[in-house]
């Protein structure tokens, strides 16, 4: 049994090897157990629109056809080529879709801020050009924080990237950002100086890739010049007034100073001496060179001029702090400030100032040799600047004099340098020092300055800004701040310069004409400071009335053949007008010629009736403080109202003759109760009676002025030129006394009330005794009373001839009566003694009475 | 009593009317000033310059308001055209025609400080409302600004670049007149000029807010006490209404900001003063009479008729209340109740009595004041008083020296007292034993 056992197993053991299979027909195989599985499994997949397929329409698209979200989503592709395509893109849909831009714009630049720090550099390009024309045009409006805020971080982590290129790219980025938004300085200006430090410093820019330097180093020149510099700066960024509707308005804050100051000048001194040490580098290397090449002198002057920038913010600061300082806190890091002047100083004074001036070693085309010029120009501007904030040695000082001297006079363009030069160009940054200079300098200094500023002055063009800067200067030089006596005023020799450029003013007003209202602007506008300001200086006040002589010509003058010439005058803009007619005020007195010619422009149809009563205003505060004469004044008003007569159908002109009419009258009537002598007086009332028309215009007030003034008139008349016996033969005396009586005539002619005031005044003198020592002759009179009545009688005889007055006596009927009446009790009283010849007269006037009546 | 003062520039005198009733006053004699020219010293007294015609000097002359006649004449260096005072009326501030500010003590007259402050005469002077700073107007144009701290302090004077603290010259003309708003240092100021505008200042920041030009040259402005608008008296004769915290239309007939007019056709407005009420303005004008006006409707609500000549000032004033009773007057007549005359020129000795700040201690005018100022005098004693006191521990060391003295000294009377008992009991024993002796030489 065992054996059957084993074999069987054998057998079952062979068995295995082949097993067989029984398949039955019909039945599904199992699987073979070596098949490969050809499942395939996979989660589900999503298969996204098909961007051709879908329907857009309605949507803003890229030409590509492309929606902004999907091409932002582009923008961070793996593939360089893709987010390249992606950026130009998004270009183009901005440029068909502004709208686009607008609306998501944060978005936009949430997402894109990414790619700043781009490996490609194509990329970086596209992006940059893409913020340059598109993106950042458009922020400039709105809320720029929030931008910034975006922006700033990923600015800063690309300077500290690995790669060369990004860094220098992120500082293009930078540059880019604060030109369109300044804020984005101010608020992270320690941040931005110290990468810019570090950039520097630490990548030893070997002095052959200059155009990358060059990159980096003009945009620091813009972060710099975004610093403020001087007071005016400040005061010109105030709102303009003429916009403002609300007094005290909320205004918005936007940092325009930095808190940090004294942290951030320390930044900036680490910066410049790492620039001075790249300039000294600089040197050797271009005086090996035959030529100066554009790259290098760029480089060079970008960092002359972040050196002059710094010099300048430290001097600003210096003065605006100082007084903060005394009061608040202390500065926190006082012993390092000063270490740090300490080295700083002596750094400019030994590195940069000595190699002042830089020469050419080589024979130079004009062009390198103007740049040599704008160089040392640049380093003598730091020089100045430095020089206010610490006191440079002598000799450094004569050669920058020196050399600015040479400049103004022009002598640099024919020594030094050959070729003749645009000195006027290269001049202007110079200018504005040359006040604080002669103020500060030694006398001989002073001299020569002041010439060469002259000579400059006289031979810039008119419309240059090189003039205009010099009419700055001029001004502060000519009048003297408050304690700041700039020049020494009795120095001979300099009130001559002085007095030459005073001379100067008016012959460039009328050069320049009508063409250039900016510039007479500013001419005028120092006349007017001059004006103003010459009472304090006896010399310049002669200086400033003889003006008047050459201004004539601006107004206008008259030619030989009897026409008239206008000046610039009348067709200059309003403005100008106005203040060229303030400066008249400032005369301390108005010469006849100038007036005249005033006088000839106001008759000009051309002007404007507005400035027209401006002169007049002028003109009578003038007057008033005594800085015309009567006469002169009052024949200006006269020529006025006659040529004025001879224009009707202007519509101003009434109103304009009534103007002067009153000023005249006022001036007129208070001059004759001054009492001048009689002929004086009749000139005046004539004079009134010329101008007054036939309805009397004449004040209510000017009347009873008058009233009084005539009465004294009418008695001194009668009792200078008595009546003679001889009514027959005209004598002398009779046409003398009608020549003087004319002007009362017509004046009682047109006015009613003048005669009958006249007429009330005449009463009481018949009656009553005190003396009013009006007058000479009247005083005279007045004790005796016979004379008296005689005067009274003569004056009314005197009167009553004229047949026109006749008529308007009998209208005062009442007042005649009375005068009469107190003759007659006169003549009735003992105490008066009269002779038959004065009786006879006294009859004589009752009987004239009596025929009125 | 709530008076208006005015007077003009030829000679009439001063006329005082009360607002209520209309009733005129005192006229005070022989004034003729010029335009800001009369001031009302703390309300005590009037004070008001007179520069004479053509000539290089002039007077200030002071009236008390009981007499008319003039009380007290000083003659400074120059002609002094404005003059003003403060609040209390301490001090009194005149402008020269050269341009020189003259700052007086009005107690003792002295002339505490002058400095050159224009280029020319100075037209106009106005303290802002705390009296810290003044502001002068000028003929060349210039409104200047300036600390009275820095008239005290000698050392800030030298150190300064300049005196001012602002020095607006926008102005091409003559400056007509200027008034301070409320704020003290914060406040705006505006100014007039002969160049037809008026100029809004804010003497925080020292910047022109509005420029306003009107159709004719302003003479005077009011300030609305709200600050709403002011009124500027114009050479035309009318009264404009300008707006500063009120909104306005830029299409007014009359330029921009400016909201109205009203006129009585009358000649030019020379000067300008509000009432205590704050809705009455008065104005005087060129044909010598004084207008009161309702500014709310516009009307006139009473007139005064002052002078033929033009009116040159008029001035508000609460007076203190006079006291008819004529024992009463007559007793008082021995005090004089004013100051004495100012001084010509700077003390030299001023170094040696020093700079004084002085509180007046006007005790004479019968209406008590509203705040009780402490005299100089008082102040002084309270300050020797505590001195005397000194501190503890130095009593103690005098009790001390003092005992040590009163120790010495009764040992001194010892000592005397006993040479004294010596002296006496040899004398006595001497004359003993002589009249001993003598009676034995009797015997």
């Amino acid at each position: 049994m065992v054996r059957s056992k084993a074999p069987s197993r054998k057998q079952q053991s062979r068995g295995v090897d082949f097993k067989k299979i029984k398949r039955k027909i019909g039945r599904k195989l199992p699987p073979p157990k070596n098949a490969t599985n050809t499942e395939i499994k996979s989660r589900a997949i999503i298969l996204p629109e098909q961007t051709v397929a879908s329907d857009k329409t309605g949507l803003a698209v890229s030409k590509k056809g492309l929606t902004l979200k999907e091409l932002l989503q582009q923008s961070s592709h793996h593939n360089f080529k893709v987010r390249k395509d992606a950026l130009v893109g998004i270009r183009n849909l901005f440029v068909k879709y502004p709208e686009e831009l607008r609306l998501h714009k944060l978005a936009v630049v949430e997402k894109l801020r990414e790619r700043i720090s781009d490996d490609d550099k194509v990329v970086r390009e596209t992006l940059y050009q893409l913020f340059k024309s598109d993106i950042l045009p458009a922020c400039k409006e709105d809320n720029q924080g929030a931008l910034i805020s975006l922006i700033m971080g990923y600015i800063f982590s690309a300077m500290t990237h690995l790669s060369i290129d990004v860094r220098l790219m992120s500082f293009k980025f930078l540059d880019l950002l604060i030109q369109h938004c300044p804020p984005a300085f101010y608020l992270n200006a320690e941040k931005i100086l110290q990468n810019y430090g570090d950039m520097l410093c630490k990548n030893q820019f070997n002095l052959q890739d200059k155009g990358k330097l060059k990159i980096v180093l003009s945009g620091l020149v813009y972060c710099l010049s975004l610093l403020p510099s001087n007071d005016k700066e400040d005061d010109s960024c105030g709102m303009n007034i003429a916009e403002v509707q609300i007094l005290h308005a909320f205004e918005p804050d936007i940092p325009k100073d930095f808190a940090g100051y004294f942290r951030i000048i320390e930044k900036l001194k680490d910066l410049v001496a790492v620039l001075v040490n790249y300039f000294n580098e600089f040197i050797p290397s271009v005086h090996s060179q035959s030529i100066l090449d554009a790259q290098s002198f760029d480089c060079m002057l970008s960092m002359l001029q972040i050196v002059d920038l710094t010099v300048k913010y430290i001097v600003y600061g210096n003065e605006k702090y100082q007084l903060e300082l005394q009061t608040s806190v202390p500065p926190p890091v006082t012993s390092d400030t000063s270490t740090q002047d300490q080295k700083f100083s002596p750094l400019l004074l030994k590195k940069l100032f000595i190699v002042f001036p830089l020469n050419p070693t080589h024979k130079l085309s004009e062009k390198d040799s103007d740049r040599y010029l704008i160089l040392n120009i640049v380093i003598s501007e730091i020089f100045f600047n430095f020089a206010q904030w610490i006191c440079p040695p002598p000799v450094l000082m004569e050669k920058f004099l020196s050399f600015i001297e040479d400049l103004m006079s022009g002598q640099i363009s024919s020594s030094i340098w050959s070729g003749t030069l645009n000195n006027e160009k290269h001049l202007l940054s110079l200018l504005p020092f040359v006040p604080k200079l002669v103020s500060t300098v030694e006398c001989s200094w002073k001299a020569r300055l002041v010439l060469a500023f002259t000579k400059a002055f006289k031979s810039c063009t008119i419309l240059s800004a090189v003039k205009m800067a010099c009419l700055s200067a001029m001004e502060e030089m000519l009048i003297p701040k408050q304690n700041l006596q700039y020049l020494d005023a009795n120095d001979p020799e300099i009130l001559g310069y002085q007095i030459t450029w005073i001379r100067e003013l008016p012959l460039l007003l009328i050069l320049l004409g009508d063409g250039n209202p900016s510039c007479s602007q500013v001419v005028l506008h120092l006349l007017l400071r001059l004006g103003q300001f010459s009472l304090s200086n006896p010399h310049l006040a002669e200086e400033y009335d003889n003006l008047q002589g050459s201004l004539q010509e601006f107004y206008s003058i008259q030619l030989d053949d009897g026409s008239t010439r206008y000046g610039a005058f009348v067709r200059l803009p309003r403005d100008c007008q106005e203040l060229s007619v303030c400066c008249l005020y400032y005369f301390s007195f108005l010469e006849p010629c100038l007036l005249t010619s005033l006088a000839s422009c106001c008759i000009c149809q051309k002007l404007e009736p507005f400035v027209l009563f401006r002169i007049l205003d002028v003109l009578d505060s003038a007057y008033k403080a005594g800085h015309a004469l009567i006469a002169d004044y009052i024949s200006f008003l006269i020529t006025l109202l006659f040529q004025f007569e001879i224009l009707p159908g202007k519509t101003c002109s009434v109103m304009e003759i009534e103007a002067s009419f009153c000023m005249l009258e006022k001036v007129v009537v208070d001059m004759i109760s001054l009492k001048p002598p009689l002929d004086n007086s009749c000139a005046m009332l004539r004079i009134l009676t010329m101008v007054d028309s036939r309805r009397t215009q004449l004040s209510e007030q000017s009347i009873i002025k008058l009233s009084k003034i005539l009465f004294g008139y009418l008695i001194e008349i009668a009792a200078c030129f008595p009546e003679e016996d001889d009514q027959y033969t005209i004598s002398n005396s009779i046409l003398s006394r009608r020549y003087y009586l004319l002007p009362c005539l017509v004046l009682f002619d047109r006015s009613t009330k003048l005669l009958k005031l006249v007429l009330d005044m005449l009463q009481p003198l018949a009656i009553n005794f005190d003396p009013m020592p009006t007058s000479h002759y009247y005083s005279q009179i007045a004790n005796d009373l016979s004379r008296k009545i005689m005067a009274v009688a003569s004056v009314i005889l005197m009167i009553s001839e004229d047949v026109k007055v006749q008529k308007v006596l009998s209208s005062c009927k009442a007042e005649i009566n009375s005068i009469l009446q107190s003759i007659h009790s006169l003549q009735s009283m003992d105490e008066v003694s009269m002779s038959i010849e004065e009786r006879h007269k006294a009859q004589c006037a009752g009987n004239t009475f009596h025929v009125i009546r | 009593m709530e008076v208006v003062v005015a007077s003009s520039s030829i000679d009439a005198g001063i006329g005082c009317w009360d607002i209520r009733t209309g009733n005129e006053q005192l006229r005070y004699k022989s004034c003729a000033s010029p335009p800001h020219g009369l001031v009302s010293v703390g309300n005590r007294f009037l004070a008001s310059s007179q520069p004479r015609e053509s000539s290089t000097s002039g007077s200030i002359l002071y009236w008390s308001w009981k007499k008319p006649q003039v009380e007290v004449k000083s003659f400074p260096a120059e002609p002094i055209k404005p003059l003003v005072s403060n609040s209390v009326g301490s001090y009194l501030i005149g402008g020269g025609a050269s341009g020189y500010i003259y700052f007086w003590e009005v107690p003792t007259g002295r002339l505490l400080w002058k400095w050159h402050a224009h280029y020319r005469a100075v037209t106009c002077l106005v303290l802002s409302d705390d009296d810290s700073l003044l502001i002068s107007g000028s003929e060349d144009g210039c409104v200047r600004v300036w600390s009275l701290f820095m008239i005290f302090d000698k050392i800030g004077r030298a150190e300064a670049k300049h005196l001012y603290e602002h020095s607006f010259s926008e102005h091409t003309l003559r400056v007509t007149d200027v008034v301070a708003g409320y704020g003290g240092s914060n406040a705006i100021i505006v100014s007039a000029s002969e160049d037809r505008t008026c100029k809004v200042w804010s003497l925080s920041k020292g910047r022109l807010l509005r420029n306003i030009e009107f159709p004719s040259i302003i003479n005077a402005i009011a300030l609305d006490p709200g600050e709403h608008v002011f009124f500027a008296g114009g050479r035309d004769g009318k009264i404009y209404i300008a707006a500063l915290g009120a909104g306005s239309s830029s299409d007014s007939i009359y330029g921009m900001h400016i909201i109205g007019s009203f006129s009585d056709h009358s000649k030019s407005v020379t000067c300008l003063s509000f009432c205590a009420d704050g809705i009455s303005l008065v104005s005087g004008s060129e044909d010598g009479l004084i207008r009161i006006w309702d500014t709310k409707s516009h009307n006139i609500i009473r007139m005064f008729r002052h002078s033929k000549g033009p009116v040159s000032n008029v001035l508000v004033v609460s007076r203190p209340e006079m006291i008819l009773n004529p024992q009463a007057s007559l007793r008082r007549k021995h005090l004089s109740v004013l100051p004495p005359a100012l001084e010509r020129y700077s003390d030299s000795t001023e170094e040696a009595v020093g700079l004084k700040a002085v509180i007046p201690d006007w005790s004479a005018p019968a209406e008590p004041l509203d705040v009780s100022y402490i005299s100089e005098h008082v102040m002084n004693n309270q300050i020797e008083e505590i001195q005397r006191q000194g501190s503890y521990a130095a009593a103690e060391m005098e009790t001390e020296r003092l005992k040590q003295d009163l120790k010495k000294a009764a040992q001194m009377l010892q000592q005397l007292r006993k040479s004294y008992d010596g002296l006496h009991e040899f004398c006595v024993n001497e004359l003993m034993s002589e009249n001993g002796f003598n009676e034995l030489y009797m015997k």
